[in-house]
């Protein structure tokens, strides 16, 4: 009940970028893990890190799953 | 023209990454964080449960120029060791696969090549600071109060010059070691160093690129530039470039292959 | 006129001497192999030549070269382990490497054109490198080394890498290629020298050994071999043999008798003219020159 109360309080104004960055961080890292050729560790390790860590998940990614080149 | 070449290939490289998706993404949500969570604290703390009966939350009444303080602290540790992450193989990695190998046996000059990877990834980190610290702002000025515009670019402009100095630093130690993980420690060692000794000597150091935040602090309340910001502004510059100097320097002397 | 000169070339670690002191040249059109085992200091030499390394001294001289010239503008290199921009296609990186050799946009874009055609890769211009095979690779790597029409194209170890048709491809891509232009090329596989090549310098332990033309050294190097079947006795004849004026060696292997002579000539006629007063149970006589392996194993070995 509480978590909803504070949903209909928060102003969507103020929330709705913090959304809008997590999906295309998600979206992003989606996209790009199915593209590359390989990355550092497994990728379907990646993908539940990606798809289940809020926020973090796709930045870990980033830095240290793709490779360089 | 080689120059815009080299460049050219940095930033195509960037897009194709996705570094100029996830870098800016990073930078605002650093920014916002403190903003953000600062305003809600109230709500989380009763969706946690709430405090015990009688118990009085006492949030300070934070000031604009208090928030954007919080933001740059964010930057000074997350957005450094980010900054550090990004670049750190941005030579030392080239070098360790081998790719060096082709480009630098065609004539290009040294300078051009360590001047681009700086301007590349320098670009980058301001952009994305910038972004930031613009999202910073839109929330300073829906959530505690209004900050200036002007306000805003000074602070773009004195913390990005810190900022660049992380770059310089970076792109150094990448000339000097081949493996990006050592570039990445060496650089946020010597920036923790740097941070210890302008703690220990602050009444001999007023020009530390270290106390920039601080200065900033002092002109987002005076509203005037305070001259040792000023000063600090010098030195960062100076060391920037003399990092950068010492870069082709180091790249001259090494050989290029293992 | 000598297209490269090298002087007293030598690369030296901490106590390590990789390259010692090794000096050679030669001249424009020429295809040069250079040849040694592994280890021998040739990746290095080719390293040094192309600015990757600096030497610990010595000199390096190119026709027509002043002395604050980049020598990097008149060469073209091919490492023995190309690596490149992954997320690049085959024509990007041309064209990104042509215009670093200072060729405008245009000139390079031209270029790169005509030279994946020449190695093969017109089709595969477009695709990103990452998706080459190893051959494609060494493909690109001499078409990146040639994109800025240099004097002297360097390739180290160039088909040691591939498999046997990739190995193919790019040996008639350099036969084709010294029609124009000088290559210098390193091998530790004499007959890949000695099928593109005019000129060898044997390299081991980091010093020129030997050097000259293909047939300047197959004629220094050339001892006669004869075989010599005979029905029985053996090691009778043997002792006769190797009693004749003339004859350098003889002894016995897989039931033949092998001869060795300074003078193939004067040798052949003193053994068949025995053989026919003495009338020798002969069943075979056949003559073998000495081939550059031969030559190459005695160099590298002694």
């Amino acid at each position: 009940m509480e978590v909803i109360s504070i949903l209909s309080e928060m102003d969507w104004a103020v929330v709705a970028p913090l959304l809008v960055i997590q999906a295309i961080l998600l979206i992003v890292a989606i996209i790009d893990l199915i593209r590359v050729d390989n990355t550092h560790g497994p990728k379907w390790m990646w993908t539940l890190i990606i798809v289940f860590i809020n926020i973090v998940g796709p930045i870990v990614y980033f830095i240290f799953g793709r490779r360089q080149e | 023209m080689q120059w815009l070449t080299l460049l050219q290939k940095e930033m195509t490289e960037n897009v194709r990454n996705v570094k100029w998706i996830w870098v800016p993404l990073i930078m605002i949500l650093i920014a916002i964080m403190d903003p953000l969570s600062n305003y809600y604290l109230p709500q989380i703390i009763d969706a946690a449960g709430g405090m015990p009966e009688g118990a009085e939350i006492q949030l300070p009444d934070y000031q604009p120029s208090d928030i954007v303080m919080m933001s740059l602290g964010q930057f000074s540790s997350i957005g450094v060791l980010i900054i550090a992450l990004m670049t750190m193989g941005t030579i030392s990695g080239e070098r360790k696969s081998g790719v060096s190998e082709l480009i630098l046996v065609k004539p290009v000059s040294y300078v051009n090549y360590i001047s681009s990877k700086w301007t590349a990834a320098v670009l980058l980190t301001l952009v994305s600071f910038s972004l930031g610290m613009v999202a910073s702002w839109y929330y300073i000025n829906l959530l505690f109060g209004e900050l200036s515009f002007g306000a805003l670019m000074q602070v773009l402009f004195f913390y990005g010059l810190w900022l660049m100095l992380v770059v310089s630093l970076s792109i150094f130690y990448n000339t000097l070691c081949r493996t990006p993980g050592l570039v990445a420690f060496l650089t946020i060692a010597t920036i923790v160093l740097m941070n210890l000794v302008t703690t220990i000597f602050s009444h001999l150091l007023d020009w530390s690129p270290n106390k920039i935040a601080n200065y900033i602090q002092q002109l987002l309340i005076s509203g005037s530039v305070p001259s040792e910001l000023i000063g600090a502004a010098i030195v960062t510059i100076v060391m920037s470039a003399v990092l950068l100097i010492a870069s082709v320097y180091t790249f001259k002397t090494k050989d290029m292959a293992a | 006129m000598a297209l490269l000169t090298v002087q007293n070339l030598r690369k030296q670690y901490d106590q390590k001497t990789v390259v010692d002191s090794i000096s050679f040249q030669f001249a424009s059109g020429k295809c040069v192999a250079l040849i040694g085992p592994n280890g021998a200091g040739k990746t290095t030499t080719l390293r040094m030549l192309s600015g990757l390394l600096k030497p610990s001294s010595g000199t390096i001289s190119f026709a027509g070269m002043n002395r604050h010239d980049d020598i990097r503008k008149y060469i073209g290199y091919l490492p023995q382990h190309p690596v490149f921009y992954k997320w690049m296609t085959g024509k990007e990186f041309l064209v990104y490497v042509g215009r670093l050799a200072y060729m405008s946009k245009q000139e390079a874009e031209q270029h790169a054109f005509r030279l994946l055609e020449r190695v093969g890769l017109s089709e595969a211009g477009n695709r990103r490198i990452g998706k080459y095979s190893g051959g494609m690779k060494q493909r690109l790597g001499i078409a990146q080394a040639m994109i800025h029409r240099p004097k002297l194209l360097m390739l180290d170890e160039p088909v040691s890498s591939l498999d046997p048709i990739g190995r193919r491809d790019v040996l008639n891509l350099m036969d084709e290629l010294k029609q124009d232009m000088t290559i210098l090329f390193s091998t530790h596989i004499l007959s890949d020298a000695d099928e593109v090549c005019d000129e060898l310098l044997v390299l081991r332990e980091g010093k020129l050994v030997e050097s000259g033309t293909m047939n300047e050294l197959r004629e220094t190097y050339q001892t006669a071999k004869m075989e010599l079947g005979l029905e029985r006795n053996l090691a009778f004849y043997r002792d006769k043999v190797a009693a004749l004026p003339g004859v350098s060696a003889c002894f016995i292997d897989r039931n033949l008798l092998h001869v060795s002579a300074q003078d193939i000539t004067e040798a052949r006629q003193t053994i068949l003219s025995a053989a026919s007063d003495e009338d020798w149970p002969l069943t075979s006589f056949a003559i073998n020159r000495a081939s550059l392996e031969d030559m190459f194993m005695k160099v590298v070995n002694d």
